[in-house]
């Protein structure tokens, strides 16, 4: 059983390996072009699961009308930040551009925020003033915070205490903030429940701050404070911490206090359940999340704060014409991970294309696989294949695996070499980004 | 009065039939546009012939969750809490579970409010069902479905570290205001064992839980709570309480062994 797992799991490595080519055959995309009638797209968002789509939409019918609304010049990826607020890599690594999109395939391009949703009329409203019109509106928006949901973090508490899990302004703030912190001080970082983008992301972060600490500040301490008592990939994390970084990094679970009620952004401190109060030199709190706002604006979320929708076609569930992908949809047992979110832009713009063409959807399948840095050179990972059966997604039974315990260095410098080739391949099939390797 | 002893009976029973005669049922109550639980012999045994008043419990889950091994649920009735009118009793079942009992609730008008919040384990998607008795004899419930999903970038492997086993927490507001209900949180290190699992050499390892909680504000109880092997390892309560004076809660937590931690906490009031 494991090891058939395990050869599962080489061959998706592969892929993430391969890049471009095998990229498409993972989502079982043929290219092909023409064949649908021509139709207006637009696209919000310019992340993984929007530019993803707005590239696979013009591939596969070059006649589309494709218009993809995004405020930022360039697009950062929170993949890898981490390894930035580790000092293993510039901030500059993150970044990405549309030029590719614009130029090569032809999609229109438009920097601004999109405000609100007409879905009578079937306009988007720009925060410039301008209207645009579309027969399928693909909503790939991402996250908010839920500013408030913890007692005493916003906005302005997130200057003091960054959450950085959007990145930009807030990452810089924290690399600055660990590069300012004395030898000896404890990091804190908060980590929520689920669901949240990148199950993994808060202990590859710590993981990457302790390889920092490691070389620069060896004294300092670690303290996560969970709002859960498990979390992704735990066992392989707890193991490579010992191996590394001995007692540096200490987990609390929720029932062991470790869930955090009230954040004080002035003092650096944070209150738990049970009424412990602890205080860092350097807090970073990942608060609560829902699907960014957006996506209130069209109707597509439900109470829990994420969009349910269909499994085929991730057309909404509540609103007929709208597709959402990506972080904001509520797509369990998939996870919100750039993987995640690029596999279902692919299927998603078949989808689309079908039905500007009358025709049902092709039957879907999803692959992802997160990878995880605990040092430079020790790489873990977790993939899963997905389907729908019985009218949901699930995973496609025995598809998935998760690296060995024990396994030897050797084994781990492999996996962190894939990370870094995952990282490649993705950033330039989605953007055309070339790394001189 | 029903006592304790009585939960656990119509518990057995409702185990016994509930599992095989869900489904045999579904179809005969879909025809009368009643839910299929409300047909299921051991929940009729509860409900006596009584017709329960639905979605007037409110039941607060998720409706996907990626971790079935604890999932926190909230059971509240809206209840003035006083003496000729109060939430008696609340019942929690998982249908899809080996065995559906998760908890029993007694309340009393001290509590102030039908309210707590607890964690659950769902061996897989469900519904959870609450019923709950007044004072005055009526039924209430309110069911959700569950899903539960296992997310691929989830931890599959359970840890539990037994170090402080049977140590609690608790958490009372620094002042209540006299005759208002505020919340009391309280937890206790246990792994909750289901006797549904096996050891490293294959045996299986026998079902070793808490199963009784009672608090207490001096003499009087204010929540009693009889919990089953479904319950979250490390078991959580949230409840309220409105006392009228200061005086000293006290919480017991009991293990099916008849081992037993107190804990007291000073409550004041102004
Ligand atoms: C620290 C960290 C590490 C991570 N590591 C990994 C990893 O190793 N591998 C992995 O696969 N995933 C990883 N992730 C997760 C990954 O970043 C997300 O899952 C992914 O970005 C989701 O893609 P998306 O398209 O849904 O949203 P995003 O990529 O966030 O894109 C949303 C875009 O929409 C734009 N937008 C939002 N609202 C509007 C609006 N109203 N109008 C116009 N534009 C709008 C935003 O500016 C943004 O560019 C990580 C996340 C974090 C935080």
């Amino acid at each position: 059983m494991i090891k058939d797992a395990m050869n599962r799991r080489q061959s998706l490595k592969l892929m993430g390996a391969a890049g471009l080519g095998t990229m498409l055959s993972a989502s079982g995309l043929p290219v092909f072009a023409g064949g649908a009638s021509a139709g207006r797209v637009v696209i919000v968002g310019g992340g993984f699961g929007g530019a993803t789509a707005a590239k696979y939409l013009k591939r596969l019918s070059p006649s589309l009308d494709v218009t993809l609304v995004e405020p930022q010049p360039r697009y950062i990826t929170c993949p890898f930040t981490n390894l930035y607020l580790g000092g293993i890599r510039t901030f500059e690594t993150l970044w990405h551009d549309f030029t590719e999109l614009r130029e090569k395939y032809g999609v229109r391009v438009v920097h601004e925020l999109a405000e609100d949703v007409d879905v009578d009329r079937r306009r988007l409203k720009l925060a410039g003033g301008e209207d645009v019109s579309w027969d399928r509106l693909l909503l790939s928006p991402g996250i908010d915070l839920r500013w408030g949901a913890l007692e005493g973090y916003d906005e302005a508490a997130a200057e003091k205490a960054p959450h950085a899990w959007k990145p930009g302004e807030q990452s810089r703030l924290l690399r600055r903030q660990l590069e300012a912190m004395e030898d000896g001080g404890t990091f804190i970082l908060v980590a929520p429940d689920n669901p949240f983008r990148c199950p993994p992301g808060p202990y590859e972060r710590v993981s990457m701050v302790a390889n920092y600490f490691k070389n620069h500040k060896p004294h300092s301490k670690i303290l996560i404070l969970d709002a859960k008592d498990g979390f992704s990939k735990q066992g392989l994390f707890m193991e490579g911490w010992r191996e590394h970084y001995g007692d540096m990094i200490e987990w609390v679970g929720r029932s062991n206090d470790g869930g955090v009620m009230r954040v004080d952004a002035d003092t650096l401190e944070v209150e738990t359940e049970f009424g412990t109060v602890h205080k860092a030199a350097v807090l970073n709190v990942v608060p609560p999340q829902k699907a960014g706002f957006i996506a209130d604006r069209a109707g597509v979320i439900d109470a829990s704060g994420w969009a349910p929708i269909h499994a085929r076609s991730f057309e909404s569930q509540l609103v007929e014409g709208i597709y959402v992908i990506g972080d904001a949809t509520q797509a369990a047992p998939m996870p919100k991970s750039g993987f995640v979110a690029s596999t279902q832009a692919k299927v998603t713009a078949r989808a689309i294309i079908a039905d500007l063409g009358g025709d049902t959807p092709p039957e879907p399948s999803w692959v992802n696989t997160c990878y995880s840095l605990i040092a430079p050179e020790w790489g873990i990972s977790i993939a899963g294949v997905y389907e729908v059966h019985d009218g949901l997604i699930r995973e496609v039974p025995g598809s998935g695996g998760v690296s060995p315990m024990e396994a030897d260095r050797s084994f781990r410098r492999k996996e962190a070499e894939y990370a870094r080739a995952w990282y490649a391949a993705i950033t330039q099939d989605v953007w055309g980004t070339r790394f001189a390797f | 009065m029903q006592s304790i002893i009585h939960f656990s009976r119509v518990s057995r029973l409702l185990a016994t039939f509930l599992v095989g005669l869900l489904h045999s049922v579904h179809t005969v109550a879909a025809q009368q546009g009643r839910p299929a639980w409300e047909r299921v012999e051991a929940i009729q045994t509860l409900l006596n012939g009584a017709v329960p008043r639905p979605e007037a419990v409110r039941l607060d889950l998720p409706s996907v969750t990626q971790d079935g091994s604890s999932v926190l649920v909230t059971a509240e009735i809206d209840s003035p809490m006083t003496p000729d009118n109060h939430v008696e009793e609340l019942y929690l079942f998982a249908l899809g579970n080996p065995s559906p009992e998760l908890a029993e609730i007694r309340f009393t008008p001290l509590a102030g409010r039908a309210s707590v919040s607890t964690r659950i384990r769902l061996d897989r998607s469900q519904t959870v069902v609450a019923l709950a008795r007044t004072s005055g004899g009526d039924w209430l419930s309110g069911s959700r479905d569950v899903r539960v999903t296992v997310s691929g970038c989830l931890s599959r492997d359970a840890t539990y570290q037994a170090d402080d086993v049977m140590q609690t927490r608790v958490r009372v507001p620094p002042r209540f205001k006299a005759g208002q209900a505020s919340d009391i949180r309280t937890l206790i290190n246990h792994p909750m064992e289901t006797g549904l699992r096996k050891d490293a050499a294959g045996q299986p390892i026998p079902e070793q839980i808490i199963e009784l909680f009672q608090a207490r504000l001096d003499d009087a109880p204010v929540l009693t709570v009889r919990l089953h092997r479904a319950i979250a390892a490390n078991p959580y309560l949230v409840f309220h309480m409105a006392p009228e004076q200061s005086g000293e809660l006290t919480l017991s937590w009991e293990e099916d062994t008849g081992e037993t931690t107190v804990t007291t906490a000073e409550i004041r009031v102004d």
